[in-house]
């Protein structure tokens, strides 16, 4: 089949006016900017109340249940991971940051991660891990503040991964919720 | 032959066959758990059932003997419900162990429950609670929870190694496979049991908890521990090994290994592995660069060729080096003008399955390649020679030596030395002695080809890269020989076997690429009587 050429035209602004719109839109521009500057600039000497921004690191948000921050390791009432080092979320990490390696405890559960590593330089904090997770053995939390001074500082082992269970409630709850889990966590 | 139907195609298969195997061989996939190509019928698990056309009633295609006309369905309404049904009933006690079981991953109750299963689960009992974690030998755990009762580990203990440890006991729902307490799973194959377990009910405690094996990748090779030659699947992620298994190959190891070609292989990602060639200055061994050590070696070689005659050089094979190396390092015998060689083979136990007594896995291809002196090892006599002064430089491959020789010997044979020449994976007591120390890389990390005990010459492949800098054996060889005579430098493996099967009656007509996957005897010869049955 032969193609067609077709040709577009767009329609060229008028020129007429040109100064007058781009004079109205710099005064209006000027106008919004300098309107948050005052509000801002009260806001501050007067107390805080009508301040848009956030004095971050002083001052922070409430972070919702959905918010995806850093993974990290459901740590149980007697200091173990909950993990038992299935691997399945070592293998649905898109950017493989987690290195697992299991090992043999006498528990009932009897296999626990040995080694467990995210490479924070890697994850993109998708959540994937926390889907895959058939245990709710790693979830995302709240922690976002990852930066380190050298390529070695971002890889997390498992002591620095370890958060005890009563600081991950809300995640836990909102991830059964989504993935319509039975409310109550899984026999350990 | 007997013309049947299989799904609508027509296949010609033996009179008398049974139906599962004909199917399998025509890539129809009958799902099964209890049927084996290597073990009698048992038809305890019910998963092959199929619809023959004519028959009042489903039946088990893996105890049906083909017959002409036949028609069958594998994937009729009726064969799906009966599939689901069975699949439920096997999982009505199975717990769900799917995270912390070492079978995942390639476990058939786990596929055949995603390809015939159903997602629901309509018992509301309890599942039954038995025994887990039993430790029932040294090799091996039971699980009697995830057993589904398959009976193949049975057969194969009483049918394969005539030992019977593992009986299903009681009857009816409170079945158990279990082995009586003063007669342990101890034989020399058990691991066997685990790679046939079509669940995670039998698990290798060499592997158990080690790693979930969808991250192993797999490499073709011949297992090195003894002359049998059994073919096996390095298993393997991040340079390091972590299991062996058999591969099937009916005329050498059908799909089983003795429970020792399994075991060992740590030494092979072993911190203490050489990197660096060593070269003696001084009193002490210093690291130097290779083309330093292939430089001294070759030089002294020489020398000492030239002042005490070619006679005074010495030097030990390695029965565990491939048959191009071997054959490089023959050249490199010719070379000097020597022809003192000795093969030191170390030797075991044995048994008429597969174990065989000589423990590495290329004797036969090294006394081929005329490297054992008047056919016997003559190691011994070498290490006499050099205690008598008679020998001033040996070359030796491997430290199979140390383990055979005593040390009273081989420290006065080396007393006399002037040069020696060592090449080993690690810094033996051999090598701390000698002049030159050349790394060289083990049977996982280059390619080649072992000759086992029967003459069957057959494949092992490169599992992994290894860093650079490192040189396998038969480019060492080769570096050595190109310094001493006018060869290439170059090592190609391929192009060695050539040279071999062009030089060699016994390996006339054979080519790399002809070897394929199983491997092909050497025109020379039949297997040694009373070594080795077919199983």
């Amino acid at each position: 089949m032969a193609a067609t050429v077709v040709s577009l035209r767009r329609p060229k602004p008028s020129r007429q006016i040109g100064w007058i719109r781009g004079a109205r839109a710099i005064l209006n521009g000027l106008r919004i900017t300098n309107g948050h500057f005052m509000r801002n600039l009260w806001g501050h000497i007067r107390g805080k109340s009508t301040v848009f921004t956030v004095q971050y690191p002083e001052e922070r948000l409430e972070l919702p249940p959905a918010f995806r921050g850093m993974p990290v390791l459901v740590q149980m009432d007697n200091g173990m991971p909950r993990c038992v080092a299935c691997g399945l979320c070592e293998w649905a990490c898109p950017t493989d940051c987690i290195t697992i390696f299991p090992a043999e405890t006498a528990d009932e559960v009897e296999r626990y991660p040995d080694v467990f590593d995210i490479d924070m330089s890697r994850c993109m904090f998708c959540g994937l891990c926390e889907e895959a997770c058939p245990e709710e053995a790693i979830v995302m939390s709240h922690e976002m503040e990852i930066a380190a001074f050298s390529r070695r500082g971002t890889l997390w082992h498992k002591a620095d991964l370890l958060t005890p269970v009563e600081k991950l409630e809300s995640r836990l709850s909102h991830i059964r919720l989504g993935y319509e889990r039975p409310a109550s966590p899984p026999a350990e | 032959m007997a013309k049947i139907t299989i799904d609508g195609e027509t296949i010609e298969v033996a009179e008398g066959e049974m139906l599962l195997p004909a199917a399998l061989e025509h890539g129809v996939h009958i799902p099964h758990y209890c049927w084996h190509p290597k073990l009698s019928v048992d038809g305890s698990c019910r998963m092959c059932q199929v619809d023959i056309e004519g028959a009042p009633k489903l039946s088990i295609a893996c105890n049906t003997p083909v017959r002409d006309g036949m028609v069958v369905h594998t994937k009729s309404e009726k064969v799906e419900a009966a599939r689901k049904g069975v699949m439920e009933l096997l999982l009505v006690n199975h717990p769900l162990d799917c995270p912390i079981c070492d079978k995942a991953g390639e476990c058939l109750l786990q596929d055949y429950s995603y390809s015939y299963g159903s997602n629901e689960s309509q018992s509301s009992e309890t599942r039954r609670k038995l025994e887990k974690r039993k430790d029932i030998g040294p090799r091996i755990f039971l699980d009697q929870e995830r057993c589904i009762l398959c009976r193949r580990c049975v057969r194969f203990c009483r049918e394969i190694t005539g030992t019977s440890e593992l009986s299903v006991f009681n009857l009816g729902h409170t079945s158990v496979l279990d082995v009586l307490d003063d007669q342990p799973l101890a034989n020399d194959y058990s691991v066997n049991v685990a790679d046939i377990c079509p669940v995670g009910a039998l698990t290798s405690k060499d592997f158990h908890h080690k790693l979930r094996v969808w991250f192993l990748k797999k490499t073709p090779s011949v297992c090195p521990k003894c002359a049998n030659g059994c073919n096996v699947t390095v298993q393997h992620y991040r340079d390091r090994v972590w299991r062996v298994m058999p591969r099937r190959n009916d005329a050498v190891n059908d799909t089983w290994m003795c429970d020792h070609g399994r075991e060992g292989y740590d030494y092979l990602s072993a911190a203490d592995r050489l990197r660096q060639p060593l070269v003696r200055r001084g009193a002490a061994l210093a690291e130097a660069g290779w083309d330093e050590a292939f430089d001294t070696a070759a030089t002294r070689l020489r020398e000492i060729a030239r002042g005490h005659g070619p006679a005074a050089i010495g030097a030990i094979a390695s029965a565990h080096l491939a048959n191009e190396e071997n054959y490089r390092f023959a050249q490199i015998l010719t070379a000097v003008g020597t022809d003192r060689v000795g093969l030191p083979v170390p030797m075991g136990p044995s048994d008429d399955l597969l174990i065989k007594a000589e423990k590495a896995p290329n004797a036969r291809g090294a006394r081929d390649l005329g490297l054992a002196a008047n056919g016997g090892d003559g190691a011994r006599d070498l290490l006499s020679a050099a205690a008598a002064g008679e020998l001033k430089a040996l070359y030796v491959c491997g430290s199979d030596i140390l383990r055979l020789e005593d040390a009273d010997l081989i420290d006065r044979a080396l007393a006399k030395l002037e040069l020696l020449i060592v090449q080993d994976l690690t810094l033996s007591p051999l090598g701390e002695r000698a002049h030159v120390v050349l790394p060289s890389l083990s049977f996982v990390e280059k390619e080649g080809t072992f000759t086992n005990h029967a003459g069957r010459v057959q494949r092992f492949h490169k599992a992994w890269e290894s860093p650079e800098g490192q040189l396998g054996d038969g480019e060492i060889f080769s570096q050595i020989l190109g310094r001493l005579a006018e060869a290439p430098r170059v090592y190609d493996a391929s192009a060695v076997f050539d040279e071999i099967a062009a030089t060699h009656a016994d390996y006339a007509g054979l080519s790399y690429d002809s070897l394929g996957s199983a491997g092909v005897e050497t025109a020379a010869a039949p297997a040694q009587p009373g070594e080795g049955r077919a199983l």
